[in-house]
């Protein structure tokens, strides 16, 4: 993408920036580290493969959770690509503690690189973490900056949207792939993007495609909801491309967590936790409150299943499994429990939620 | 949890499942209820049949000590008025415990359902800023008593913790001058001080001849100020306490075990990074799980030894 390379001072460097893949969400930091800084230009890591997870898992622990063996291969694939500096994230549960092991795995390799673990930054001050801005660029332009930050919300918040509305309408697209070739498009535009106008006209030119695809949609048609672990739910490669295969069955799928609803704009859902109050009394894990509110909330709005998606080892989401199943025996809503690590098969994982769209059609056509 | 307060509750009897904290804090419980009236009924030692118990109710993906506590609450279950599961987010900044003690009321509220039975809970969030003291005022004072016989109560159970505390770390100042094998054992404390775990461990290794130092029996804030020279980002208090606490008695002992309960969260992590980074001594990382067989783990723990002794001479 076009570097404005003449804004960049002799002898000052040039920082090959990458953050592992996450969902589709790596347009969004590209877009914020090339146009926020002046000094950076990010690497995209290659699209997440099995051979990915295959040397991640190769040097991680044996029974860290998942996540953590397809980022390390992803940061491994990042720094083959020619990046030079890593970006780690801070977080609650062990992804507090990714960054460091991986920099230790990472330099007992032998790679060599910069590392900016946002860990190492965290102090329960918000203001500290312009610490972490200023390392990457001491001369920041902050007018420009606070500009590619908010259009980079922006493009989070329209591919959160559209990524919904997405996987709610294709399994009834009457033309044979015209609903996903337009969402295809609409992520090809956020890769590419280079200002604010583009990540807009991606968004209008999408939203008008959905709109005018002709549809073969019934009246009610089987809805199920997904919730589960932040990055599992989330990443297509990672959960086998669950919500397509559902999608694909015919079923509409919903999905709450996102960045969108739990890192931007959760605060506007903040009330969830008295909503709760029957299942838990208190917050059981980081993104506990939200998945129990939402299970709650499937089921109270009538879908007909739900599907928990987290990775092997996840202690926050193993714990709210007896949560989950108290509500699924409450409210009579089939619950399907799903593990991911790095040996789930495309095939097992296709054949149980062909038995699961079974029970649920059969359910719902004797119910009704 | 219910408020009783209108009236003073008499007679009242809370169960303490002896599994996780309770091997942290059993002195500090006991003496606070005992110090308000109210008795103690304890789950009794772990056992096969308590695990067992608590693998057929917990979700299978736990740890070793979450299975073995739910099968210690199991055991308490229509023995007492309340069963008492503390929760425990974090302790301030950077001393987070494991989210499992985040979990673990709530969860045992919901497992055991259909029981009827009551729990009881305290909640430490320093993130909030609700200290030990603030939580533990709470408990009381959901039980109806007064703010006054809570905070006395506090007071004297605190004061017994830390004299209890004290001698415990005076009884391992004179193992670190010991001669012959010594061999730090680093592990959480519901792990090595639990009978049915941890227990045949040390018992096994006093009866080669070694002497077995605690990495958790350290001065903890010491421990944790020592704890960032070996791992700067490392947030759960108990792993900073061991980490402290290698960091400390490493140059007067002759080998390092890492004792673990599969799949311990933190400890896959931390024990990860500690066999990165601990070349210069000999360290054996040692998980435990339930099909763990004694004959097993002896011949792990005496090969170790033998090392030792060998690579000193002494063999």
């Amino acid at each position: 993408m076009p570097l404005k390379l003449e804004r960049i001072k002799e002898g000052q460097r040039v920082i090959h920036g990458a953050f592992p893949r996450y969902a589709e969400y790596n347009c969004a930091m590209k877009y914020m580290a090339e146009h926020g800084f002046h000094n950076v230009k990010f690497v995209m890591p290659p699209p997440l493969t099995k051979r990915t997870e295959e040397i991640g898992a190769r040097y991680s622990p044996d029974y860290v959770c998942t996540p953590f063996k397809t980022l390390l291969g992803s940061l491994i694939e990042a720094l083959e690509a020619g990046a030079d500096t890593l970006v780690m994230v801070h977080g609650y549960c062990r992804l507090g503690y990714y960054g460091e092991l991986m920099e230790q795995i990472l330099r007992d390799q032998g790679y060599e690189f910069d590392f900016i673990n946002l860990s190492e930054y965290d102090t329960w001050k918000k203001r500290d973490w312009l610490k972490v801005i200023r390392r990457i660029d001491p001369k920041l332009n902050i007018p420009k900056f606070v500009q590619a930050a908010r259009e980079t919300i922006r493009m989070m918040e329209h591919l959160d949207e559209v990524t919904s509305d997405y996987y709610q309408i294709c399994g009834f697209d009457a033309t044979g792939g015209e609903v996903r070739r337009a969402y295809r498009r609409f992520l090809a535009a956020l890769y590419t993007a280079d200002s604010g106008e583009d990540i807009e006209g991606a968004y209008k030119r999408v939203k008008q495609d959905f709109q005018t695809i002709p549809l073969n949609k019934p009246d009610r048609p089987l809805q199920v909801g997904i919730l589960g672990e932040f990055y599992t739910v989330m990443d297509a490669f990672s959960n086998l491309h669950l919500e397509q295969k559902l999608a694909d069955m015919g079923v509409e799928v919903h999905r709450w967590m996102n960045m969108t609803h739990h890192l931007l704009h959760y605060g506007e859902v903040k009330n969830l936790a008295p909503k709760i109050r029957d299942q838990c009394e208190y917050t059981m894990g980081p993104t506990s409150t939200a998945n129990i509110w939402y299970a709650k909330a499937c089921a109270e709005h009538g879908y007909d299943g739900l599907i928990h998606v987290k990775s092997a080892n996840c202690t926050p989401e193993i714990d709210i499994m007896p949560v989950l199943q108290n509500i699924s025996a409450d409210y009579k809503i089939p619950t399907l429990y799903l593990t991911y690590d790095s040996q789930t098969s495309d095939v097992g994982l296709m054949t149980r939620l062909e038995a699961f769209y079974d029970m649920i059609e059969t359910r719902k056509r004797a119910l009704s | 949890m219910i408020l009783m307060r209108d009236r003073r509750p008499e007679g009242l009897t809370v169960g303490i499942p002896q599994g996780l904290l309770y091997h942290r804090y059993s002195v500090l419980w006991s003496a606070f209820f005992k110090g308000l009236g109210i008795t103690p009924v304890y789950s009794g030692p772990t056992s096969r049949k308590v695990l067992e118990e608590g693998a057929g109710v917990e979700v299978d993906e736990t740890c070793l000590s979450a299975k073995i506590y739910m099968g210690h609450v199991k055991a308490l279950i229509g023995r007492c008025d309340y069963i008492f599961v503390p929760r425990v987010d974090t302790f301030g900044h950077f001393r987070d415990m494991c989210v499992r003690f985040q979990a673990l009321y709530d969860q045992c509220r919901n497992l055991f359902r259909s029981t009827g039975q009551k729990f009881l809970t305290y909640n430490v969030d320093g993130e909030f800023g609700i200290t030990e003291e603030m939580a533990f005022l709470e408990l009381g004072q959901s039980l109806g008593f007064s703010k006054g016989e809570v905070k006395k109560a506090y007071a004297a159970a605190k004061k017994e913790e830390q004299r209890a505390w004290r001698e415990k770390l005076k009884a391992q100042e004179p193992l670190l001058k010991a001669g012959g094998t010594k061999i730090l054992l680093s592990g959480h404390s519901y792990v090595l001080d639990d009978p049915y775990v941890g227990k045949p461990i040390t018992d096994f290794l006093r009866s080669i001849d070694v002497t077995a130092i605690r990495a958790d029996v350290v001065n903890r804030e010491l421990a944790l100020k020592k704890s960032v020279e070996l791992s700067p980002t490392c947030k759960w208090e108990v792993s900073r306490e061991l980490l402290g606490g290698i960091a400390l008695y490493r140059d007067q002992v002759d080998g390092i075990i890492l004792v673990s309960a599969f799949p311990c969260g933190p400890d896959a992590m931390v024990n990860e990074l500690l066999t990165r980074k601990l070349k210069d001594i000999p360290l054996l990382n040692l998980v435990l799980d339930a099909q763990s067989g004694a004959a097993g783990v002896e011949t792990r723990l005496e090969s170790f030894v033998d090392i030792i002794r060998l690579k000193k001479g002494a063999l």
